[in-house]
């Protein structure tokens, strides 16, 4: 190692005007529009997340009578979510990070929160018209009719319950750094809470796959939906509701903990 | 109004566990100056540009950009910097106007559709406003990076090997871009590989080598104050004493991974 020679910097004469950071509305402005921009050019992806709730709800038609309008309407709404946050959200993350998104945002004067709340906001709207589309072709189709109430309490559970799936995917995004691994458990975790949300509500699986089913993330939406959908509030939905915060809350600590904004490689 | 450095980099400490990558590093950027940070592979350039980008929290020391500390004022920080990644991404479904649009907002800056226009005619790309960043060639990539970098006219511009897989026209037209703006008092901190452009370009230049500043001066007075060591000597091959001599006489001829 050679000695340290250190020369003065050069004099010229120095002059730094003051900053002015940009409001947070304005950088979140611009963020949500770019996030938007994006999803709009996904198109194939969001059809393919609306596909599989559809074809489920237009398949079921005949478990209606058996079950009941709000049960395979609710069932549906949360395959929906499901997709939206372990599949859009997550994945968009886990590509963007490994790409170096990311690190370019963070370089600038955005405050992190208007980055990640961007992305949330337009999976809150994918959650927001996904569930919309599924009411109507749930009345085109299967002719379920609710109350004007019950939609409306639906409508606002399913942001509550997508949220759940959404700090879902949080968490594998949190603790999975690579995107390929991402993609592949996202795929898996979706395959499994489909198989066994759907078929263990329904009681085709046993009584205690059925247990573990209604208090799993998956049970707890598809019930407030439906009781949201029937109008009825019970004790039962309550817990079901505090189940969903609290596996939201739960989630939320553990993927923000372990995020990192760089993928592993 | 102030009178600092626009970059101030004090006694930084960046560690990795138990591996210490960034020693008591310590430098100054004035404005309308090209620094050159030039090492091996794994001297600490990167992590040392990491940590005044806000990448990665130092373990210790202190940066300042434009009077402002980096850990206690980030945003102001990063709101006088602009910075060009060595491999830069943006997101892929976005035009580069979309792209160039965005970054201006982010920093607060309005863009009309004309001046936009005219960004883009500047760079020679007024008719790929509508094509996706992937789709451009690196020279291209590099531009509209640069531009993106600058949008904000920041008082400091930082570059990660700004040059690498350019061809000749395009490292060309990449120096004059940063002599301009060094002509209209930005500081420039960048890294490179390659000395004779450091030599030709950079006003000073720092050799960093196991996390070290082992030199710091103008490329010129390197050249002199080692002209006469024997380990630069058996460095030299063409018969004068070049940058490139020094470099490797300071840093050793064995390959870094």
């Amino acid at each position: 190692m050679s000695t340290t020679i250190t020369a003065p910097a050069k004099t010229t004469p120095a002059s730094t005007p003051a900053v002015t950071l940009p409001k947070p509305a304005t950088v979140f402005k611009n963020l949500l529009r770019a996030d938007l921009t994006t999803q709009w050019r996904n198109r194939r992806a969001t059809f393919l997340v609306l596909l599989i709730p559809a074809v489920i709800l237009i398949s079921w038609k005949g478990l209606i009578p058996k079950f009941g309008s709000a049960f395979v309407l609710a069932n549906c709404i949360t395959v929906g979510l499901n997709a939206i946050g372990l599949m859009g959200y997550t994945n968009s993350i886990a590509r963007d990070r490994d790409k170096g998104v990311f690190q370019r945002l963070r370089i600038t004067p955005a405050p992190r929160w208007t980055i990640m709340v961007s992305r949330l906001t337009v999976q809150l709207l994918m959650i927001a018209i996904v569930t919309t589309i599924l009411f109507i072709v749930g009345y085109q189709v299967d002719h379920i009719v609710m109350q004007p109430s019950g939609y409306a309490l639906a409508f606002c559970v399913a942001v509550a319950g997508g949220a759940v799936y959404l700090s879902l995917g949080q968490v594998i995004v949190g603790l999975i750094h690579n995107a390929e691994t991402v993609n592949v458990v996202t795929r898996l975790v979706y395959f499994i809470f489909i198989m066994v949300g759907m078929f263990g509500s329904l009681g085709m699986l046993g009584d205690a796959i059925n247990k573990v089913s209604n208090w799993s993330p998956y049970g707890t939406v598809e019930r407030i939906l439906a009781d949201a959908l029937n109008n009825v509030w019970t004790s039962t939905t309550t817990m079901a509701l505090l189940a969903t915060i609290g596996y939201t809350f739960l989630f939320t600590i553990i993927g923000i903990r372990f995020f990192r904004w760089q993928s592993s490689k | 109004m102030n009178t600092h450095p626009v970059l101030q980099v004090e006694n930084l400490d960046v560690r990795y566990g138990n591996f210490q990558a960034v020693r008591q590093v310590s430098f100054e950027v004035q404005p309308g100056e090209i620094f050159g940070l030039l090492g091996p592979n794994g001297a600490g350039k990167t992590s040392t540009l990491s940590a005044i980008e806000g990448l990665l929290i130092p373990s210790g020391g202190t940066i300042r950009v434009a009077g402002y500390d980096s850990r206690r004022q980030p945003l102001y920080a990063r709101a006088s910097m602009g910075v060009q990644l060595q491999s830069t991404s943006f997101q892929g479904e976005l035009t580069i106007s979309e792209i160039i649009r965005l970054y201006a907002g982010i920093h607060g800056v309005n863009l009309s559709k004309e001046r936009l226009a005219k960004i883009l005619d500047d760079i020679k790309l007024g008719d790929a406003s509508g094509k996706r960043f992937g789709q451009l060639s690196g020279g291209q990539q590099q531009r509209v990076s640069l531009v993106i970098a600058t949008i904000h006219n920041p008082t400091l511009l930082l570059m990660d090997e700004p040059t690498t897989g350019l061809d000749p026209q395009s490292r060309r037209q990449l120096w004059e871009r940063i002599e301009a703006m060094r002509d209209n008092g930005h500081a420039i901190l960048l890294t490179t590989h390659s000395m004779e452009e450091a030599e030709s370009v950079c006003d000073r230049i720092a050799i960093i080598d196991h996390g070290q500043i082992i030199t710091i001066d103008t490329p010129q007075a390197i050249i002199d104050d080692n002209r006469d060591r024997p380990e630069v000597i058996r460095a030299s091959r063409r018969g004068r004493i070049t940058l490139e001599d020094v470099f490797i006489g300071l840093t050793g001829a064995a390959i870094r991974s």
